[in-house]
């Protein structure tokens, strides 16, 4: 039973952060119906800011280790925020009128492009966080060390799907967001600047899915140029799960993705945990054709 | 749409210059860019048959890399076991890859594009995974199955790059035929009909969820087939070459194609050749390619060489509906 | 037929594109044969993919290698000229990357690091009859074959596992715990290990494959404090030791574990942290820092003049030594694949390399044992405490 729990704890930290990255993509799917195969380099990026940044600014024992985590998250979104506005400019406003998959295309030539360029600028090494920047905090629940980043994470999920799921639903911008993504030339006739409205949501998913990066390497310490391409296939996954294009859904399936994982790993099997949890997901996705919290969309009728 | 159109008699000599430049090539190329050249032709046969699948009834189909393994992994055990020669088991490979992809597709055609997209990825994964863990005791896990024997062709052993060259370029050339000749037929039209409004097939009469499956098992059977060429060639195959990124690729070159034939062969030249084309830049070639990858698909949204537009022999219509309109007053 | 460019236009930019590529593909296809007086060598190595820092450090000791052999007359008056080719570590890359090289005309090549990727170029080269020097795959299968031109400056898995066996025994733990990576070389360590133990009547309790590339090995850890062994074995690479070292700690659980050569790479302290690196130990070749030669010690001051810090990993070094055993080869036997393989299985003997003295079995395997165990200390710095 112990271990049960255990595994329970080790299963929400790891989905927490699959859900981190999950928002970030559902974000752009929801409106673009993009795929936005780069979302997992972005995040890759964020993680090398973060540590380009905390390394570089020297905050080390300047100020205390909340206030210099905020501000370097705050940056970091801000700068991964820019480069996903430059990547929507550049590689998928010119194809949103063509196919949806062109920019599918384009959108994995960006990803390439992106894990190439890390590996250029920061080398092909591992990296690592500066160990003062790592709350090395451990709670003991259930008799068992949980360190307090990983709480920390699913805190922030948690409170980010909030604050997105606010901003969606009661804002006016919100408003305006969830018009582009139900019918585009509509919610122009309303006067709603579609391209405006785009380039923030270009913003706001690329943004989260840096921060994510940023958290990852806060937590486990080791970041290289290759590790968006394994969450970034996590939380697509995730956000299918819980329905691509729904917030909740994407924390849902985050979370969900993580326990299966996990605790398919402790009573199964290790060697074939991610085909057990493929597994899962294309078993969900027969009973329920949309994901979890998917709408029930009767197509083209 | 307007279209310039070779008249009907060019497109023959025109044909028959490419097979020409197809078949004198390796004459004049060295080893490497024949390799590279064969490396391209297997693309090319795998991009040919997605795109039956995803060009053609535009089922989306991230995961054609699992149809390939399934292909090869047949041949090198029943080639490597029993000694069967490997061209025998081209049947064997086609037929085992088809029958897998017709218990993965019957519960999940149904599902929308995007979903269908991850499910087929998961596929893919599940294959690489129970390849690596040696199911069976079958597949020899990661080391994969190496000592696969060489194809023979009227007494004549297929060994040299050159050899496989036209080996597999014939093989690409085969293909073109038949499914130039199935798009032309009624599956084919039905298929045409389906990807571009799938309610309105289905108001037609056309029998949705069968004609895509019989795209997706004959696409993947074809994938199969040519698993069993590559597995020929390596004679060593492993799952490191199964993966969920050549399933990417092969997408890549189809899209970027534009789902005609000629498109498609020419996807796969882009994306299996550019990264040779580039290697002058070392650490950086993959860097260019994507951002070539890009850069193609923002100038030619469409895909290099879409599909034509049908044509259809619309002149016995106006006959009949001029008889229709006779009969009427 | 989303776009209502005409057909004139859309043809026009299609030759554009076509033109350019087929303009880079001839200029890329004008192989520029090898000039008199100068003599090629092949490197094959990962530039690019997940093991770009290995390939990257290889490129980087041999043209500095390469530079000086030039600067002492080269090979017999001739010019060594270099030809580097990525392989992506991919086996499929590999074989082209083979093909390019053996096009380009050279006497030998060096490489590569993994050994499903060498496999993928061993016979290509073979049949162009070229001298093939392995430096990073330890795979036992490799030398098995027969092939004549390929050697390998690297010890073979089944010298480590042997390796292995003996620490573990010698440690004198009874429930050992094997954890690897479900990769060639992981799998096939961790198999010859469990069938010596087995044979020692130790008690194996857990035998399982984590997945690579992942950050969180929470769940197995905790699945392999169950079983409760007096020691883990781990058989992967370094970025995974340093991640489950630094989670063992996290969960408090104080259990030994031993490691092996993959993850002799001082990263694996930066990813652990030095207080949960502490204590762990590893067995394999010796760590750069430790090469104790004359050669050894001039080639890490060349280095560090050249690039201002250490060389990472121990294969990189050992890539170096294939090249300068093979410089010695054709310095003896001239530019021919043939005289130099039969130079290096006969003639070498005792050659003093920057890890250590060089003969080669007839298979093409480095003849002597190279490895030590291995720790960490207490200031996150490796150790050798044996052998």
């Amino acid at each position: 039973m112990d271990q049960f729990f255990q595994q329970l704890i080790n299963g929400l930290a790891v989905g927490g952060i699959y859900a981190l990255v999950a928002l970030g993509y559902t974000m752009v799917y929801g409106v673009l119906k993009l795929i936005n195969f780069a979302h997992g380099d972005l995040f890759t990026i964020g993680a090398y800011l973060g540590m380009t940044l905390f390394v570089g600014m020297g905050l080390a024992g300047k100020a205390p280790v909340l206030v210099s985590v905020l501000l370097v998250a705050l940056m970091v979104m801000g700068l991964v925020a820019l480069l996903g506005r430059l990547l929507e400019r550049a590689a998928y406003r010119p194809l949103r009128k063509a196919g949806r998959l062109s920019a599918v295309v384009s959108a994995l030539g960006a990803s390439i492009f992106f894990q190439n360029a890390v590996m250029l600028i920061w080398g092909g090494k591992y990296e690592v966080y500066p160990e003062t920047m790592r709350p090395s905090v451990i709670l003991s629940l259930f008799g068992m060390g949980v360190p307090l980043i990983r709480l920390i994470i699913i805190g922030v999920s948690v409170l980010l799907m909030l604050a997105l799921y606010w901003f969606i639903d009661r804002t006016r911008t919100g408003t305006a967001i969830r018009a582009v993504a139900i019918d585009q030339s509509a919610a122009r006739l309303m006067g709603i600047n579609v391209d405006r409205i785009i380039s923030l949501v270009f913003c706001i998913g690329p943004g989260l899915g840096g921060v994510a990066g940023m958290m990852v390497g806060l937590s486990y310490g080791q970041i290289d140029f290759n590790m968006g391409f394994s969450y970034g296939l996590k939380a697509f996954t995730a956000a299918v799960l819980g329905g691509i294009g729904n917030i909740p859904g994407a924390m849902l399936g985050g979370l969900l993705l993580g326990l299966i994982e996990t605790l398919g790993a402790a009573y199964l099997t290790i060697a074939w945990k991610d085909a057990l949890s493929f597994l899962v997901l294309i078993l969900i996705l027969i009973i329920r054709p949309t994901g979890i919290l998917g709408e029930r969309t009767a197509e083209k009728l | 749409m307007k279209r310039v159109r070779f008249p009907e008699g060019a497109k023959i000599p025109a044909v028959a210059v490419l097979i020409m430049i197809a078949a004198l090539l390796p004459q004049v190329l060295n080893q490497y860019w024949i390799a590279v050249c064969v490396s391209v032709g297997l693309g090319a046969l795998l991009s040919l048959s997605l795109n039956v699948i995803l060009g053609q009834a535009g089922i989306f189909n991230m995961g054609h890399a699992a149809f390939y393994a399934v292909g090869a992994y047949v041949t090198a055990v029943l080639n490597t076991r029993l000694q069967i020669p490997v061209l025998w088991l081209l049947p064997a490979a086609g037929a085992a890859a088809g029958l897998c992809a017709l218990l993965v597709a019957r519960p999940i055609i149904h599902l929308r594009g995007d979903y269908l997209l991850i499910v087929t990825i998961g596929i893919v994964e599940i294959v690489r995974i129970a390849l690596i863990n040696d199911v069976g005791g079958l597949t020899g896990g990661a080391n994969g199955i190496f000592g696969i024997a060489r194809p023979e062709i009227f007494g004549v052993r297929i060994r040299r790059d050159i050899q496989f060259y036209y080996l597999i370029w014939g093989a690409v050339g085969l293909t073109v035929l038949l499914f130039s000749r199935l798009n032309r037929s009624r599956v084919g039209r039905a298929l045409s009909c389906i990807k571009e409004d799938d309610i309105a097939a289905e108001g037609c009469g056309i029998d949705v969820a069968r004609c895509k499956l019989l795209a997706f098992v004959l696409g993947a059977s074809w994938a199969g087939m040519a698993g069993t060429l590559f597995a020929a060639r390596m004679t060593i195959i492993s799952p490191g070459s199964f993966t969920f990124w050549d399933s990417v690729l092969l997408f890549a070159a189809v899209i970027l194609g534009g789902g005609s034939q000629a498109g498609v062969i020419l996807g796969a030249f882009l994306v299996f050749g550019l990264p040779e084309i580039f290697r002058d830049f070392a650490s950086a070639r993959m860097l260019i390619f994507g951002l070539a990858l890009m850069v193609m698909m923002v100038i030619r949204p469409q895909g290099i060489l879409p599909p034509g537009s049908r044509r259809y022999d619309t002149g016995f219509l106006s006959r009949r509906e001029r008889a229709a309109g006779d009969g009427r007053t | 037929m989303f776009q209502s460019t005409t057909g004139a236009g859309r043809r026009l930019i299609l030759k554009k594109i076509l033109m350019s590529v087929f303009v880079a593909a001839a200029l890329c296809m004008l192989a520029n044969p090898a000039v008199a007086g100068t003599v090629r060598i092949g490197l094959m190595c990962p530039l690019t993919g997940g093991w770009a820092s290995e390939g990257q450090d290889m490129r980087r000791i041999i043209s500095l290698l390469a530079d000086e052999a030039n600067k002492t007359g080269g090979v017999k008056g001739s010019r060594i000229e270099l030809v580097v080719e990525d392989d992506g570590g991919d086996p499929r890359t590999a074989a082209l990357a083979a093909q390019k090289l053996a096009a380009a005309g050279v006497v030998a090549v060096i490489g590569t690091y993994g050994s499903a990727v060498t496999e993928a170029s061993q016979n290509i080269l073979d049949e162009a009859g070229i001298l093939q020097i392995a430096t990073g795959s330890t795979s036992v299968r490799l030398t098995e074959k027969g092939l004549p031109y390929f050697f390998r400056t690297c010890p073979r898995d089944d010298e480590q596992g042997l390796a292995a066996a003996r620490v573990i025994q010698g440690l004198g733990h009874k429930n050992i715990a094997v954890l690897h990576d479900n990769s060639s070389y992981s799998r096939g360590l961790a198999d010859e290990t469990r069938a010596l133990l087995d044979k020692a009547k130790l008690n194996i309790v857990f035998f399982d494959a984590l997945t690579p590339m992942e950050r969180d090995y929470s769940a197995i850890l905790t699945r392999l404090r169950a079983s409760s062994p007096d020691m883990v074995f781990f058989t992967g690479y370094y970025p995974e030791a340093g991640l489950l070292l630094r989670q063992k700690r996290e969960m408090g659980w104080n259990v030994p574990m031993l490691g092996c050569d993959a993850d002799n790479n001082p990263d694996l302290v930066k990813i652990a942290g030095t207080a949960a690196a502490a204590g762990f130990m590893f067995i394999s070749p010796p760590v750069p820092a430790d090469l104790s030669t004359d050669r050894g010690k001039a080639f890490l001051d060349a280095y560090r003049a050249a690039y201002k810090e250490m060389p990472q990993s121990v294969w990189a070094v050992l890539a170096g030594d294939a090249f300068n055993v093979l410089v010695e080869a054709l310095r003896h036997a001239g530019a021919d694949s043939a005289a130099a393989a039969a130079y290096l299985k006969t003639g070498i003997g005792g050659y003093a390399g920057m890890t250590g003295t060089f003969s080669f079995d007839a298979k093409g395997d480095r003849v002597g044992d190279l490895y030590r165990l291995y720790e960490v200390n207490p200031e996150g710095v490796f150790r050798a405490i044996s052998e």
